[in-house]
This record gives structure tokens, C-alpha cells and sequence, in this order.
């Protein structure tokens, strides 16, 4: 372990060109996908938490099944719809970027979903009580509860981040792990090991490990501020 | 003001059965009796949190406002959560300092006490003109100098606006103090009504009679 | 806005702490006991017992070549383009037929591997770094003297499917480069074991594939899903090759290096139930060594055949790479191809 935290921080320290270029892919890929899946899952996740319909505890089931859903189904899932023979083969996206933030985006809006409607879910009923009373409008009472969820808003980001970087199953089906295009940390560490260089796996395992305690702990630091 | 007669209908188990009501206005109307009585009930549908079985609307078109027992502060400053209700600055002023907000205007609404928390919410309520003031125990979180000047603030707000307070509270000492009229409910059926004096003196029912017995009158 | 400011700040924040670490780094070398309690897998190998206080870079290879150059050893490599006009079919076995495939990328790819400038820096790869050849190039190989035409739009992209072995070795690395630069193109490369590369190109993801498995080869042109590019006179291109190497630990328990030839040594371990290390995720590599094996031990790719022999024949899964860091640390036999063999010993048993 010693050499592989030395050889971690001269792989950093060197500012390698691939390294970079892994992070970079990284960073395009969570980033892209998580604000993508924020996007997607709050609205979708307010609307379940605060309105009650027919049909809502269907959605809920539904939900919950795909958080549970392993990576690599969705990324085979991925693979043979955008493969050379697949239906969608015209889009030309298999083994890009695109399709890594889209086979991310399908994983993780379930995450922000559920844990928005959980929020939502207890939060509404007491805050529509109080705002029907004051005899405020639909939207006023959404717009109030927006600002109460501005927390539970970033902490489903940060998760939903923290999912989608530690994620390899999809990634690396759809990804395929191609040098400078579509090589992302963790893809990186499972090809290293692979081919024995187990150094370099645990270097970038330690590169991972840092960001997320990184992702943590502005999640403690925001959660005092916003929760106010 | 008149309340149409309603039923409410929980698992089958009538909860709530009221015969139309006379709310006057510019008078403070006392709502007591048990827990379970149904006054909550019958707050929250006239508050148009609850619907009673009946579809038809139990209100007249008016306004009214609507005080729940568990207030929620809004994820903003005391003084912000004043002046959600209205812009009105030197009205959300005067009514922190009648309430003794004063010091916790910048204050974050989620920090409050209890307490606070209520007066909070009364002074929010207090911001708009209402026809109908329907209030649930605004002071059961309070201490006995926060319940006085709600109370006292309460008062004055019915007499300026000349609205109708619906006032359901579990102090039969407030109920004197503010109303001129009491109801009196036992599960969920109107056993006495008439003016504050008559009922909790000389209660005409036994039921009534028995209940302020059981609360040391 | 704000939280792209604090992923900013998180990775500077990673470099500060590396550059902290670094300073932290000798201090633990200065407690040399822990440490060598710290890796007591490594010392498992037997020629470790002089100096366990120094660092595991000291780490000597016991690992090495028993068996060589044996003519059931040649590991051919093989290009192939993919025939646009393949009977590819989708999931549910449905005829596809407008499968996207860039042959004149993949034309232009394989000529310029066949040219004279690609077959020298082939052949060459290796010498400078390992001070021996990693690939030899064949005596009856097609040779290319077409012309390269440069990139357009449309042939810009070139998906090549290849194995680990190749990849790994660095022969692509080192000549891809160099061909996208003179002419443009833009070489996405696919790695995985040979079977899996193969069947990506069934699936329509890749213009050609570079293999070392002619059985596999051959069903791949049985089956149409290759094609002659033009100038060439056969669909599997094979021009380079290296050896196979059996490898083992120093001490050669199973005697293998006395064996008349590899199969004979491959029963020796047989026998003898000395621990091998099988690749066993049907690479070129998986393929080769099944076909060395006495025949009556029945051993094939199918778990059911070896369920018997699980004492000593570990089926590993996984990369060239992790198989031979495995060998190294159980003392155990295993069969390589050369060139993974060699990066592996000159980076003192820790790949890349």
C-alpha cells in the first residue's frame, strides 16, 4: 500500500497527460449526468412526494425498482439497443460519452427521485396546512416548498454525483473503455488491474476515495447552512 | 355569518355531525371539548384543509384564515416569514412588537422555539384582512405572558376588522376571557351552544355540566 | 455555479493533499519492521529471504521462462476487416442490414500495418526498452504497397477490436499514434479477451479486429463476417507472431524445462498437480492452453471440465496481467504470450 499512495501522488504530481484526460472524462461524465438526473428527478420527485393521484404508488414501486436496478443490466441494456445491429444503431452513439451520461442519467434520476419524494413526502402535507390557511395560491405553496427543499436539492446532487463516479458496471459496457474517448477513473482502475498494475489501480482508487470524502465533507458543511 | 350543517366520515365512523352555525361577526366564537370532541376536524374543514362528506361548499365566498395547531415556519427569516402574508412593513413591525418578536426579526424561523414559533405564526396569520378567523389552540405552545398578548391581539384584531373568529381552544379561563359565544362538542355532536356566561355557569346539559366539573370549574 | 466551484476546490484540494503526502512519504520508510509486516505476500516468494526491510520496489521476479519457441507455441496475429455486407443479426436473431462499418478506414488501417514503414516499426517495437523483440513478423506475410488515402469525415473514425495481449503490450500505443498523425484518422481501440473482440465485431461495433486465435479466426470468416479488402488475397491477415511462453516459479518443481515439448510438460504439471493459472475468460491465450493439455484430462472452457481438478487449476478470469501477478505470488505455472511476459519482468513484477 505504501508505494501505491507514492505512486499515486507522483502520478498527480506529474501531472500525467492521460490521468488528465480520465479526469476530465470523469468529471464531463458525472457532472453532465447528475445535473441531467437533478433536472429530471426533482420535479418528477416533488410532484410524487406532494400530490396524491391514482396511480402514484404504482410510480413509487417502479421507482424504487429501478435504484435497485445493477449497473451492468442497464449498461447491457444499453449496449444491445445502441449497438452496430441494435435498433437504435443509426445515432452512431455506442462507445461515446453521450451514451455514458445517458446510461448514467437512467441510473441514477431514480436516486434523486426517491429521495426527493421522501423529503416531499413529509415536508408537504404540514406546509400545505399552514399555506391553505393563509389562503396562499398553488403556486406560492410550490414556490415555498421549493425553498424548503433547496437542501435535500443539494444532498440528492452530491449523492447522485457520488453514484455516478463510482459507477463502472454501465460505464464500462457502453463506454468500452477506449484510451483518450471513453476511460473514466473507475473503468481505468478495473483495466489496470487487469493487467496487473495494481499500483496504478489503488492510485486512482485513492484519487476516487479523496473526491468522495471531499463530496462529504461539503455536504456536512452545507448541510449547518442550508437547513437553516 | 352562517356554517352549513356537515358530517365527516373517518373509516366508516362519523367523526364530526354539526348543524348549520351563526358565526357573528366582530364577536369571538369558543369552540371546547375533549380530545376527539372533533373540533380539529371541524376546524380543518372549515379551514379548507379537510373536505366534509358532503361536496357542497360549508362557507359562504369569503376569506378566511386559517391557524393550524402545528404552524409551519417557512425555511426563511422570522421577518420574512411575517411578510409572506402581506408587504405591508410597518403593519409586520407593529405586530412583531406586539407579539414580542421584535429582537427575532432576522432570526431564522427554523431556530425558534416552540413558543416563538407559534406567536410567529399568529403575527403571519394577522398580516391579512380576513372575513373568517379560524383558529386551532394558537396559544397551547405559549407561556402565560405570550398567551396575554395574543389573546390581547386577538381581540383587537376582531374588533378592528369586524371579522368572525372561530376560536377552538381547550382553556375553558381563554374561552372566558375572549368569547361571547361557546360551543360546546362531545364526539363529534354539538351539545351546547349559547353566550360564554350562560354555558360555562349554568350549563344546560349534563354532558357540559360534567366536563367543566372534570376541568376543576 | 456553486457547485462547480467546489468540485474545483475539491481537486485542488487532492493535489494539496498529495503534495502534503509526499512529504509524509520517507518518514514511513524510516520504520522498516511494519513495513515488512505489511507485505507478507510478497514474501512468500522463496528468493526473498535476504533484504525484507527495503521497499517492494526491490521485488525480484521468481517468475520466468521454462518453456519456449516450441512450435506449439507460435502465437499468430491476425487482422481482419469486418465485411459490411456480414449476416448481421440483432438480439432476437432478426437480419440487420444497414450495419454502419468504415472498411475504407479499416483498408487503410491494415495497409498501412502491411506497409513497409509499419511492418519495420512492428518488428522493432520492443528492442530498445526489453533488449529483445517483442513480435516477429512472418516469412510469407501479405505486404501492402497501396495507397493510404487521408482521412475524410465519414472515414475519420476507425473501431478496432483487439485483444488485451496486444493492447497491453504497448505495440498500439506505440504505432497508432503515429499512423492517425500522418494521416488523420482517429483510432478508437476496443480491448478485451479475444473471444468478447470478436463478438463485438458481430455486433457491428468495430471495422476490423487484430486477434491471435485462428480457430475463432476462421469461424469469424465461416460465418461472413469478414471480407477481402482490396489488393489482399485472403480475408485473415496474418503477419506478425510471437511465442507462447510457459512460465513458472525458479525452482521448476514440475521439472518442465527437462520435458521432450510443451505438451509433455503440461502433463508434467498435470501429474504432478502443480498450481496453474489459466486465463479462463476464452482469450487467444485460454484457447492456446486448452489445446495443450493431455487430451484425456478433458479439460475445455466449460467450468464442468475442470470441477475436479480445482486443487490446482485455477481458473482465473481476468486480465494477462493480474493472472501473472498471481502466478508470481502462488509460485504457480502459467502460459503467456511473450511480450506481456517481458513488460511484466521489466517492471519488477508490477505492470504498466
Amino acid at each position: 500500500m505504501g508505494s501505491s499512495v507514492q505512486k499515486a501522488i507522483e502520478l498527480i504530481l506529474s501531472a500525467d497527460p492521460e490521468l488528465l484526460n480520465i479526469l476530465s472524462v470523469t468529471a464531463r461524465v458525472c457532472l453532465t449526468s447528475s445535473v441531467f438526473a437533478l433536472l429530471i428527478g426533482v420535479p418528477l420527485g416533488i410532484l410524487l412526494g406532494a400530490e396524491r393521484f391514482p396511480g402514484r404508488k404504482v410510480l413509487l414501486v417502479l421507482n424504487r425498482t429501478l435504484t435497485g436496478m445493477p449497473p451492468v443490466v442497464c449498461g447491457l441494456l444499453f449496449y444491445m439497443l445502441f449497438s452496430g445491429v441494435g435498433p437504435f444503431r443509426h445515432l452512431h452513439l455506442l462507445f461515446t460519452v453521450k451514451l455514458m451520461i445517458i446510461a448514467q442519467v437512467v441510473l441514477i434520476t431514480p436516486i434523486v427521485i426517491g429521495l426527493m419524494e421522501t423529503f416531499v413526502a413529509d415536508t408537504s402535507p404540514v406546509l400545505r396546512e399552514t399555506a391553505r390557511g393563509l389562503g396562499f395560491s398553488r403556486a406560492k405553496e410550490y414556490g415555498l416548498l421549493m425553498n424548503e427543499c433547496l437542501y435535500s436539492v443539494f444532498s440528492a446532487y452530491l449523492l447522485a454525483f457520488a453514484r455516478a463516479i463510482a459507477e463502472v458496471g454501465a460505464v464500462s459496457m457502453v463506454g468500452g473503455a477506449i484510451a483518450w474517448k471513453t476511460n473514466v477513473m473507475t473503468t481505468a482502475i478495473m483495466m489496470y488491474t487487469n493487467r496487473g498494475s495494481f499500483t496504478l489501480g489503488i492510485a486512482l482508487g485513492l484519487i476516487l476515495l479523496t473526491l468522495s470524502l471531499l463530496v462529504n465533507i461539503i455536504l456536512s458543511v452545507m448541510q449547518g447552512r442550508l437547513s437553516r | 355569518m352562517k356554517t352549513m350543517a356537515m358530517t365527516k366520515t373517518y373509516n366508516r365512523r362519523i367523526v364530526l355531525d354539526l348543524p348549520e352555525l351563526e358565526l357573528p361577526e366582530g364577536q369571538i366564537t369558543a369552540v371546547i371539548g375533549a380530545n376527539g370532541s372533533g373540533k380539529s376536524t371541524f376546524a380543518k374543514i372549515l379551514g379548507g384543509i379537510d373536505r366534509p362528506d358532503a361536496p357542497h361548499p360549508v362557507l359562504p365566498e369569503i376569506s378566511a384564515g386559517y391557524l393550524p395547531q402545528k404552524s409551519f415556519p417557512f425555511r426563511m427569516s422570522v421577518e420574512k416569514n411575517i411578510l409572506s402574508n402581506g408587504h405591508d412593513r410597518s403593519r409586520a413591525a407593529e405586530l412583531m412588537t406586539a407579539l414580542g418578536l421584535g429582537n427575532l426579526a432576522a432570526q431564522s424561523a427554523k431556530k425558534l422555539s416552540g413558543g416563538e414559533t407559534a406567536r410567529m405564526a399568529l403575527a403571519r396569520l394577522l398580516m391579512k384582512q380576513y372575513e373568517l378567523l379560524i383558529l386551532d389552540e394558537p396559544t397551547a405552545a405559549m407561556d402565560m405572558e405570550s398567551t396575554l398578548l395574543s389573546e390581547n391581539l386577538i381581540s383587537h384584531y376582531c374588533q378592528e376588522t369586524g371579522c368572525a373568529v372561530l376560536l377552538i381552544t381547550h382553556s375553558i379561563q381563554q374561552a372566558r376571557r375572549l368569547a361571547r359565544q361557546v360551543l360546546f362538542l362531545q364526539q363529534g355532536k354539538l351539545i351546547e351552544q349559547g353566550d360564554t356566561d350562560t354555558v360555562l355557569s349554568k350549563p344546560a346539559r349534563a354532558e357540559t355540566k360534567q366536563f367543566l366539573e372534570f376541568y376543576g370549574i | 455555479m456553486k457547485k462547480i466551484v467546489s468540485l474545483i476546490l475539491a481537486l485542488v484540494m487532492v493535489f494539496a493533499l498529495a503534495a502534503c503526502g509526499q512529504s509524509a512519504a520517507p518518514k514511513a520508510a524510516e520504520t522498516p519492521a511494519p513495513a515488512a509486516d505489511a507485505a507478507p505476500a510478497e514474501e512468500a516468494a522463496p528468493a526473498e529471504e535476504t533484504a525484507p526491510a527495503e521497499e517492494a520496489d526491490a521485488m525480484v521476479v521468481d517468475t520466468c521462462i521454462l518453456k519456449e519457441a516450441d512450435d506449439a507455441m507460435i502465437n499468430n496475429y491476425s487482422l481482419l476487416a469486418v465485411n459490411p455486407e456480414a449476416p448481421f443479426v440483432d438480439a432476437d436473431g432478426n437480419a440487420v442490414e444497414d450495419v454502419a462499418v468504415n472498411t475504407v478506414g479499416a483498408a487503410a488501417l491494415i495497409n498501412w500495418l502491411l506497409s513497409e514503414e509499419g511492418q519495420n516499426l512492428a518488428a522493432n517495437f520492443g528492442f530498445e526498452e526489453y533488449g529483445e523483440y517483442l513480435f516477429y513478423l512472418k516469412d510469407e506475410r501479405p505486404i501492402s504497397t497501396a495507397e493510404i488515402p487521408a482521412a475524410t469525415e465519414e472515414t475519420k473514425k476507425i473501431r478496432l477490436s483487439t485483444t488485451t495481449s496486444v493492447n497491453d503490450s504497448g505495440l498500439l500505443g506505440f504505432l497508432l499514434p503515429i499512423f492517425e498523425e500522418k494521416y488523420g484518422y482517429d483510432v478508437e481501440v476496443y480491448s478485451a479477451g479475444t473471444g468478447k473482440s470478436i463478438a463485438n465485431a458481430k455486433m457491428g461495433n468495430a471495422d476490423l479486429i487484430l486477434v491471435h486465435s485462428k480457430k475463432q479466426e476462421e469461424a469469424f470468416i465461416e460465418e461472413g463476417f469478414s471480407c477481402v479488402i482490396d489488393g489482399m488475397d485472403t480475408e485473415r491477415l496474418n503477419w506478425m507472431y510471437n511465442y507462447f511462453v510457459l512460465c513458472g516459479p525458479s525452482a521448476d518443481p514440475a521439472g518442465v524445462k527437462d520435458a521432450a515439448d510443451v505438451k509433455a510438460a503440461f502433463k508434467a504439471i498435470a501429474d504432478g498437480k502443480y498450481t496453474f493459472i489459466s486465463r479462463g475468460d476464452g482469450s487467444g491465450t485460454h484457447t492456446k492452453e486448452l489445446s495443450l493439455w493431455p487430451e484425456d484430462l478433458g479439460i475445455t472452457a466449460e467450468a464442468e471440465s475442470f470441477k475436479d481438478y480445482t486443487e490446482w487449476y485455477i481458473s482465473a478470469n481476468t486480465g494477462m496481467g493480474a493472472c501473472l501477478v498471481m502466478a508470481e505470488e502462488m509460485g504457480a505455472y502459467i502460459l503467456t504470450d511473450k511480450a506481456t511476459f517481458l513488460t511484466f519482468v521489466a517492471n519488477d513484477g508490477v505492470m504498466g
